[in-house]
C-alpha cells in the first residue's frame, strides 16, 4: 500500500487503513484511529465545479461512492443510508455521462458556491516601534515591500504601538493622521468602537466587489492598496521609534495586548466574516496594559519554563487570559493573526499561542528583522497573497508560500460505526452536535463534528480522531464499508465561496484478524498523529507523565503487533510496516516538543505551533529529522541519524524543518581552509563543496518558516546544531575498544536507540 | 544533631539562600551542559542556546535562579539586560579550545570592567580539561589576564575586592566545578 500516493489523491495520510469491525479490538490497538487531512492540499487536476453541491438531508455531499438509481432518479447516501431524489437538473445523466461528483477518480472534488462574492481580503499591520532604529529600517523597508507585492485591490490598514497605540487614518490623504488610545488600558470592544468612531452601524457588505459598500467609520483606517498607496507609503517612511523616554534599567513601554486587541476590535467592526488578517510584528516583551509579561525594570526578567511551572509568574495567566479573549474575539469575526517575534530574547509568544494556533496564522521568529529568518519568511508570505492569473487557479508554483482560504470551516461527516472523537491542529471547536460525534471518547478538541478554520493555506494540516463505535461479535459484511467526508467551507483569494469535498472509504476486517490490520498500518501518519496528542497534553499535564503515557502505548502496541515468544526479547521481531515507529517515538521523546530545557517558553511556543499545523511528511521530518551524506566517491544518500554517520571525508545535510545544517567532516573542512576547491586541479572538489549548499538552499526557499541556515565543521561549536539530534551510539561513556574504532562521539548520558530498543523488546515480550 | 537540623531546614527550603546568577562565555563553554548538569545530575547534547533560559539549581545550602544566555556574538548583546540586581557571575572558558582564548579574554574583559558588575563576585570555570590538549590553570590564567586579579581560593573570604577565582572543571566528568560553586558560596 503506497501512503503517499494515496496522500496525493485527497490529501489524507491514515494511521490505519484497515479497520478492526468491533469497538473493543479497535481500543487494543493502541494507536488511535486518525487521519491528518490538508483540507486545500494543491491536488493537479483538481476538477472544480461551477454549480452547487447537491445534499443528502444528514448533510453528506453526493459522492461517487452513493449508488445511483438512473431510472428512478434517486441516489442512496452511504453515511445514513437514506434515499434522495436527484434534482431536476440531473434528469439527464446515466452510467456514462456522470456529473464531476460521481466520477469515481474524483473522491476530492471542489464547488463554486452560489454566494456574491467576498471583498477581498484585508491586512491589518500592527507594528512595534520601540525596536532598534535600525530594525525599523528593515522593517519599513519589508513593509513597504508587501505593499508592492500585495494584489491592487487588498485592503491595508496600519496600526502602530510603543507606550500607546496609534491607529492610522489612511482614507485622509493630506497629511498623516492618527488616532492615539492609551497603550495601559484595557479597552472592551464597545469602547475601542466607539473610540474610532466605527460606532456607526456598519451597512452590510453587499453586491461585487468593486461596489463595496464599507462603513463610513472604518474606510478612514482600511484602505484598497490602489487607492491608499501614497499615503501608506508616507507614514511608514515618516515612522519613527516611539519617542517615550527609557531610562537605562528599564524596557520600552510595549503594549503589545492592547495594540493587539484594538486591531481586532477594528476588523471585528467592519469586517467581521470576511476574510482578514493581522500581522503582529514585534521585538519585544510587553511591560504595559492587559498584555505585560514582564515588569519595565531591567531587573525582573521574563518568565522562564521554570517559573510557570513553579507558578512564580506573576503576569502570566493574566496575559494568557487576555490573549484568549482577544483570540475568541477574532476567531468569532473570522480573522487570522500572525506573528512576527524578532528578537534576541523573548516577546510573549508563549502568551500568544491562542491568538495564532486558534485562528490559523502562524509564527516567525528570528532573532532579528535582520535575520533572513524574517526576511525571506515575510517575502514568501506575501508573494503566496497575490492572486493566481491562470484560469483553472490552482497551478502549483512551490515558489509561493502561503495562498490562503479565508473564513473557512471543516465539518467532518462518518459512517455508522464510526464516530468523531476529536481533532488537534490550528482551528477553533465550532461545537456542532451531530450523530457523528463520539460520546465517550474525546481527543483533542472534541464534542464536535465542525471546527472554524480562519485560514486555511494548502499546507495546512489537521489531524482528526476516530472511535470505531461497531458493537463486538456483530460481523460486518464484506462488502460493507466505512465512509468518512470532509467538506471544507472558505472563501477563496479570488472572493468566490467555495466547498472542497472529500469522501474517503476503507475496509472492515474480522476483528481477530491481526494480521490484516497490521497490514495497512502507516507508521509515518501513526508517529504524526502521536505526536500532536503527546504535545496537546501538555497543556495540561506533566511533561514526565507524558513521556511515560508514550513510552506504554509503545510496549503495548510492539506486544500486540511484534512476533516473539513470551518472555524471549531476542525473538522479537517487526514488521517492516511497523519497523520504524520505536525509533519515531524515541526520537519525539528527546525532541524539543517535548524536552523543553534549553527552550524559552516562547521557543517551545512557536516549536510546537509548527508541529500542530504542517502535513505528515513536515511532521515527520520536525520528529526525526533527515540526515544525507555527500562523499567524493558516490551519489549524496541518506544515512542513519546516528553519530556513526560522521565520517572525515564526508559532508553531512540535516535537515529538522527549523534548521538546516552543512557539517563537514575534519578532512573536508581541512580541505575547505587550505582552499584546495579553488584550484582548478581540484575542480571536483569544488563541485563536491557546491552540492550541499544547493540541496540546503533549494530545501530552505521552500520551506515556511524560512529556516536557520548553518555550515559547521566537525568539532566546532556550530557543529551541535547537527550532534544534538543523532544518535548517541558512541559516548564518552563508551568502552575505549568502541571509541578507537569510532570517528566521532558526543557528550551524553542519554541512552542511545540501540539501548531504548533493548528495553522495549523486554518489556514488549512480557507485557501480556 | 545540628547538622541534621540544618538538613531539615534545607529540606524544607527555609535554609535557602536565594541568588540569581549569570552563565557567561562564548558559544560551545559548556553553560547549558553545566546548566543541565545541576539540575538532573545528567551529561545531555544541546543545541546552541538561542533566548536565555532559566533554571533553579541547588548546590550545597544554595538555591541558585541561574540564568543561561546564549554565547554567539549576536546573543551577547543581551548579556548586560540581565545585570541588574545580579549576585554572581559564573564565567566559562573551552580551556580546549586555544584558538578561541583571546576571544573569551576580550568578553571577560569587558565584563570586568562594566560598571554594573563592579562588586559581583566571577567565578571563573576552565572547562574540558578532560581534553588531552586542555590550557592548564596557570595558561589559562594567563591567557585570560587574571593573574594579578584572582583573590585566593581560600575559606577566608576577602573583603573590599571584587572576589575572583579560577577553577578548572569538567562538565562532562561532573569534577571540579563543584569547589569552584562551594567558593563561590561564601560570597552570596
Amino acid at each position: 500500500m503506497d501512503f503517499v500516493q494515496a496522500e496525493e489523491i485527497d490529501g489524507a495520510r491514515w494511521s490505519w487503513h484497515i479497520w478492526p469491525s468491533s469497538k473493543i479490538e479497535a481500543q487494543r490497538c493502541v494507536v488511535p484511529f486518525g487521519c491528518l487531512y490538508t483540507p486545500l492540499k494543491d491536488i493537479p487536476n483538481l476538477p472544480v465545479l461551477p454549480y452547487p453541491p447537491v445534499k443528502c438531508k444528514c448533510g453528506c455531499v453526493l459522492n461517487p461512492y452513493c449508488s445511483v438509481d438512473f431510472h428512478a432518479k434517486l441516489w442512496v447516501c452511504p453515511f445514513c443510508l437514506q434515499r434522495n431524489p436527484l434534482p431536476p437538473q440531473y434528469a439527464e445523466i446515466s452510467e456514462t455521462r456522470l456529473p464531476g461528483e460521481l466520477i469515481p477518480n474524483f473522491t476530492t472534488i471542489e464547488y463554486v458556491l452560489s454566494r456574491p462574492p467576498a471583498p477581498p481580503p484585508v491586512f491589518l499591520f500592527v507594528i512595534d516601534t520601540c525596536i532598534n532604529e535600525d530594525e525599523l529600517q528593515v522593517l519599513k523597508e519589508y513593509l513597504l515591500k508587501a505593499l508592492q507585492l500585495l494584489p491592487p485591490e487588498a485592503i491595508v490598514g496600519l496600526v502602530t504601538f510603543g507606550q500607546n497605540v496609534h491607529v492610522h487614518e489612511l482614507g485622509y490623504q493630506d497629511c498623516p493622521k492618527s488616532y492615539v488610545l492609551k497603550g495601559s488600558k484595557d479597552y472592551t470592544p464597545v469602547q475601542i468602537k466607539e473610540l474610532l468612531g466605527l460606532a456607526v452601524s456598519p451597512t452590510r457588505l453587499s453586491g461585487t466587489s468593486s461596489s463595496v459598500n464599507r462603513p463610513q467609520g472604518a474606510a478612514r483606517f482600511l484602505q484598497p492598496v490602489s487607492e491608499c498607496e501614497f499615503i501608506f507609503t508616507d507614514i511608514i517612511e515618516d515612522l519613527g521609534r516611539d519617542n517615550w523616554p527609557v531610562p537605562a534599567d528599564q524596557r520600552p513601554k510595549r503594549c503589545t495586548g492592547t495594540a493587539l486587541s484594538i486591531a481586532v476590535g477594528l476588523l471585528e467592526a467592519s469586517y467581521a466574516d470576511y476574510g482578514a488578517r493581522i500581522q503582529l510584528f514585534v521585538g519585544g516583551p510587553a511591560v504595559e496594559g492587559p498584555g505585560k509579561i514582564v515588569q519595565a525594570e531591567l531587573g525582573d526578567t521574563v518568565r522562564s519554563h521554570m517559573d510557570i511551572d513553579k507558578d512564580n509568574a506573576p503576569f502570566y495567566s493574566k496575559a494568557l487570559k487576555h490573549y484568549e479573549s482577544v483570540t475568541l474575539r477574532a476567531v468569532n469575526a473570522g480573522h487570522t493573526i500572525d506573528v512576527y517575534g524578532c528578537s534576541l530574547d523573548q516577546v510573549g509568544l508563549f502568551e500568544m499561542k491562542s491568538c495564532v494556533e486558534r485562528t490559523g496564522g502562524f509564527f516567525v521568529q528570528a532573532e532579528s528583522f535582520h535575520h533572513l529568518m524574517f526576511k525571506r519568511s515575510f517575502e514568501a508570505f506575501f508573494r503566496g497573497t497575490q492572486a493566481e492569473n491562470n484560469k483553472s487557479g490552482e497551478e502549483q508554483s512551490k515558489k509561493m508560500g502561503l495562498r490562503s482560504g479565508f473564513q473557512g470551516s471543516l465539518e467532518v461527516l462518518t459512517s455508522r460505526e464510526l464516530k468523531v472523537s476529536g481533532a488537534i491542529g490550528p482551528m477553533t471547536s465550532l461545537k456542532k452536535q451531530s450523530n457523528c460525534v463520539s460520546r465517550d471518547v474525546e481527543i483533542g478538541m472534541g464534542g464536535t463534528c465542525a471546527w472554524k478554520m480562519c485560514a486555511v493555506d494548502p499546507g495546512v494540516t489537521v489531524a482528526v480522531y476516530f472511535e470505531i463505535v461497531h458493537p463486538h461479535g456483530t460481523p460486518i459484511s464484506e462488502n460493507q464499508f466505512r465512509y468518512v467526508q470532509f467538506v471544507t467551507q472558505y472563501q477563496h483569494i479570488s472572493g468566490q465561496y467555495r466547498m472542497r469535498v472529500s469522501t474517503m472509504a476503507g475496509r472492515w476486517t474480522d476483528p481477530t484478524n491481526l494480521v490484516d490490520i497490521a497490514s495497512g498500518f502507516d507508521q509515518e501518519a501513526a508517529a504524526v498523529l502521536m505526536a500532536r496528542m503527546a504535545v496537546y497534553k501538555t497543556e495540561n499535564e506533566e511533561a514526565f507523565d507524558i513521556l511515560r503515557w508514550l513510552d506504554r502505548m509503545l510496549i503495548r502496541l510492539c506486544s500486540k503487533f511484534a512476533e516473539y515468544q513470551k518472555e524471549a526479547p531476542e525473538t522479537f521481531r517487526l514488521s517492516p510496516q511497523f519497523s520504524l515507529y520505536p525509533q519515531f517515538m524515541y526520537n519525539l521523546r528527546r525532541s524539543q516538543f517535548l524536552q523543553v530545557f534549553n527552550s524559552s517558553p516562547d521557543e517551545t511556543a512557536y516549536y510546537r505551533s509548527y508541529l500542530n499545523r504542517e502535513n505528515t511528511l513536515n511532521g515527520l521530518l520536525m520528529i526525526q529529522p533527515s540526515l544525507i551524506a555527500f562523499t567524493l566517491e558516490s551519489p549524496p544518500s541518506p544515512v542513519l541519524l546516528d553519530v556513526a554517520s560522521i565520517a572525515p571525508d564526508r559532508i553531512l545535510l540535516l535537515d529538522t524543518f527549523f534548521y538546516v545544517i552543512i557539517y563537514y567532516g575534519a578532512t573536508v573542512a581541512h580541505w575547505k581552509k587550505a582552499g584546495y576547491h579553488l584550484d582548478p586541479q581540484y575542480a571536483h572538489l569544488k563541485t563536491f563543496l557546491e552540492a550541499p549548499k544547493i540541496e540546503a538552499h533549494a530545501i530552505a526557499d521552500e520551506r515556511f518558516p524560512y529556516p536557520r541556515y548553518i555550515e559547521a565543521d566537525q568539532g566546532s561549536s556550530q557543529g551541535r546544531f547537527l550532534l544534538a539530534k543523532l544518535n548517541p551510539s558512541v559516548t564518552h561513556n563508551s568502552s575505549p575498544n568502541d571509541l578507537s574504532m569510532a570517528s566521532d562521539l558526543i557528550f551524553t548520558d542519554d541512552v542511545s536507540l540501540q539501548v531504548f530498543m533493548e528495553h522495549l523488546k523486554k518489556l514488549a515480550v512480557s507485557n501480556q | 544533631m545540628l547538622e541534621w537540623l540544618f538538613n531539615i531546614l534545607a529540606y524544607l527550603g527555609l535554609y535557602y539562600k536565594n541568588a540569581k546568577i549569570l552563565f557567561l562565555g562564548l558559544d560551545n563553554a559548556g553553560k547549558t551542559t553545566l546548566m543541565h548538569v545541576l539540575r538532573d545530575d545528567k551529561v545531555a547534547q544541546h543545541i546552541p542556546t538561542q533566548q536565555p533560559t532559566a533554571e533553579e539549581v541547588v548546590i550545597g545550602n544554595i538555591k541558585f535562579r541561574a540564568f543561561d544566555l546564549g554565547g554567539h556574538a549576536a546573543a551577547r548583546q543581551i548579556w548586560r539586560n540581565y545585570y541588574t540586581k545580579v549576585d554572581a557571575i559564573v564565567y566559562m572558558v573551552d580551556a580546549a579550545d586555544r584558538d578561541r582564548l583571546n576571544e573569551a579574554k576580550k568578553e571577560l574583559d569587558a565584563l570586568l570592567a562594566d560598571e554594573q558588575l563592579t562588586d559581583v563576585p566571577f567565578l571563573i570555570l576552565g572547562n574540558k580539561i578532560d581534553v588531552p590538549q586542555a590550557a592548564s590553570e596557570e595558561e589559562l590564567r594567563t591567557a585570560l589576564g587574571v593573574h594579578h586579579l584572582t583573590t585566593g581560593k581560600g575559606t577566608n573570604p576577602v573583603k573590599d575586592v571584587r572576589p575572583i577565582e579560577v577553577f578548572m572543571c569538567s562538565v562532562v566528568r561532573k569534577m571540579g566545578y563543584g569547589e569552584g560553586f562551594r567558593w563561590l558560596s561564601q560570597y552570596l
